[in-house]
């Protein structure tokens, strides 16, 4: 009788793993070799600076940039490419689509849908995808507004929202969808100073609430407070990475101190 | 002239229904190609771009006169017998779907790719994202050009009393050699396809200024 192995179960499952993966755009390497893995409940925050290959990382995890090398997996299903006959060929898109199913994004721009409102940013999926009545949706999407606390703006164009009630819809808009992991990709960076801090709060208490996320950001506070893991790129490579603390007071390599003195140079005039 | 309207008005009703339903046919199904079209066009399949492309160049680099002959001559050729009508119809709706296809191409065009992405983040599949993100942006979108067309079409039909189908020009040519007044015929049948037109821009105008509320700026 096979014996059960413990030492599999104790290794916590990934629900995004990354093995070897590249990326090139023409002769550019954009991503070298790179190795992730997130386990449920993590939060980990991409940093480094502009042209590092986070944002073509995050999006190639979520299959919006294809890879070319190494693999990928959603909940150790292998993303965006199948084996057939021993050759990699790039699967359906709705084989795709039910891959990342559990993955929820939130993009720089927001990209809202301009022609609905609010809450038919957030209801548009519930009832195009999971089949829910425009009553059930209502209901649903109202309480995903009330989440982000929108809901008074429920029947508001985007047009007429603030770039961080836009992306707290955005927000709300993915949540809708029950994903069981977040990604953000530089979800603060368009945003007026002064709009930013109701969007970390929002991504504070889906943290706190125990939501699995990625955060590619410049907001090293957000990363020094809400991170698990911080996670330092440059040139397509992950330099560096650990626990916040460590990271931001003991960095290790040359170009990670660099980088922090920069930021902090900026940051305390 | 308004003398020819009030004596003629029954065959000029007559006429002016005709040019409408052979018209607005052939936009409405213009429409569904066209729209049909420019994904294809925008196909990265090579091969359905490239007879998209062979088609629309055909049906806008030829004479609509032309096309209306080639229709009417080549169909009994190939065994189908239809009413002049019908010809003019098909013809009319294959010339405006490659227009619309490039009108509704560059609607697309215009619409963030960041949307698309957000929409199948979300599940949504390529047909629904078509429908329910896309096109309805890409209608406001290209409202003005798409009501040029309209009238580009309603005009054109007049070239379809070639193939003897009564429609507004051919009952205005009637009553011109009938009533040795042709100048006031001829003046009378242009207030009336300038009539249609103006209701036409003037609904146009009001469908866009209704549909500001939001539109895609980013």
């Amino acid at each position: 009788m096979p014996m059960v192995d413990s030492t599999t179960s104790t290794r916590q499952k990934a629900i995004v793993e990354a093995q070897g993966v590249s990326k090139q755009f023409g002769d550019l390497e954009v991503l070298t070799d790179i190795d992730f893995r997130l386990s449920p409940s993590e939060v980990v925050c991409v940093i480094g600076p502009s042209g590092s290959g986070k944002s073509t990382l995050l999006r190639c995890l979520a299959f919006l940039e294809p890879y070319d090398h190494g693999s990928v997996y959603i909940d150790s299903q292998l993303l965006g490419y199948e084996d057939s006959g021993g050759k990699r060929v790039r699967t359906s898109e709705k084989r795709v689509d039910e891959v990342r199913a559990p993955v929820g994004m939130v993009f720089q721009h927001f990209h809202l849908w301009p022609h609905r409102t609010a809450l038919e940013n957030v209801t548009e999926a519930l009832r195009l995808v999971n089949g829910l009545s425009r009553r059930e949706a209502d209901e649903e999407g109202m309480a995903m507004l009330e989440q982000v606390g929108l809901a008074d703006r429920a029947g508001h164009f985007p047009e007429s929202l603030s770039g961080g009630q836009k992306q707290r819809v955005a927000i709300a808009r993915a949540l809708a969808m029950k994903p069981r992991v977040m990604f953000f990709d530089e979800p603060t960076s368009a945003l007026d100073p002064e709009l930013v801090g109701e969007v970390l709060e929002v991504m504070n208490k889906l943290a706190a609430d125990g939501m699995t996320m990625v955060v590619v950001t410049h907001e090293m506070g957000f990363a020094a407070k809400v991170a698990d893991r911080v996670i330092f790129m440059d040139q397509g490579r992950v330099v560096e990475s650990g626990a916040p603390d460590k990271l931001f007071r003991h960095p290790q390599s040359e170009r990670l101190q660099q980088f922090l003195n920069t930021w902090r140079e900026r940051h305390i005039d | 002239m308004f003398e020819i309207l009030l004596n003629h008005y029954p065959a000029l009703a007559e006429g002016l229904t005709t040019t409408l339903v052979v018209s607005l046919s052939a936009i409405a199904l213009g429409l569904v190609l066209g729209v049909l079209m420019a994904f294809g066009l925008m196909s990265r399949h090579r091969l359905l771009a490239w007879p998209c492309g062979l088609y629309r160049s055909f049906w806008r680099g030829t004479p609509i006169l032309l096309q209306l002959l080639l229709v009417y001559y080549l169909l009994p050729e190939v065994g189908i017998e239809i009413a002049p009508i019908y010809a003019a119809i098909l013809t009319l709706t294959l010339n405006t779907a490659a227009f619309q296809s490039e009108i509704f191409r560059s609607g697309i065009s215009h619409i963030p790719v960041g949307q698309i992405e957000a929409a199948r983040m979300a599940g949504i599949s390529t047909w629904q994202i078509r429908k329910r993100i896309i096109m309805p942006q890409v209608f406001r979108l290209t409202l003005p050009p798409l009501t040029n067309e309209i009238i580009t079409i309603l005009k054109n039909s007049s070239l379809i009393s070639v193939i003897a189908v009564t429609e507004l020009m051919r009952v205005s040519e009637q009553i011109a050699s009938r009533t040795f007044q042709p100048l006031e015929t001829y003046l009378a049948a242009a207030l009336l396809y300038l009539a249609v037109n103006l209701v036409l821009a003037r609904v146009s105008a009001y469908l866009e200024r209704r549909m500001v509320g939001g539109l895609a700026t980013e």
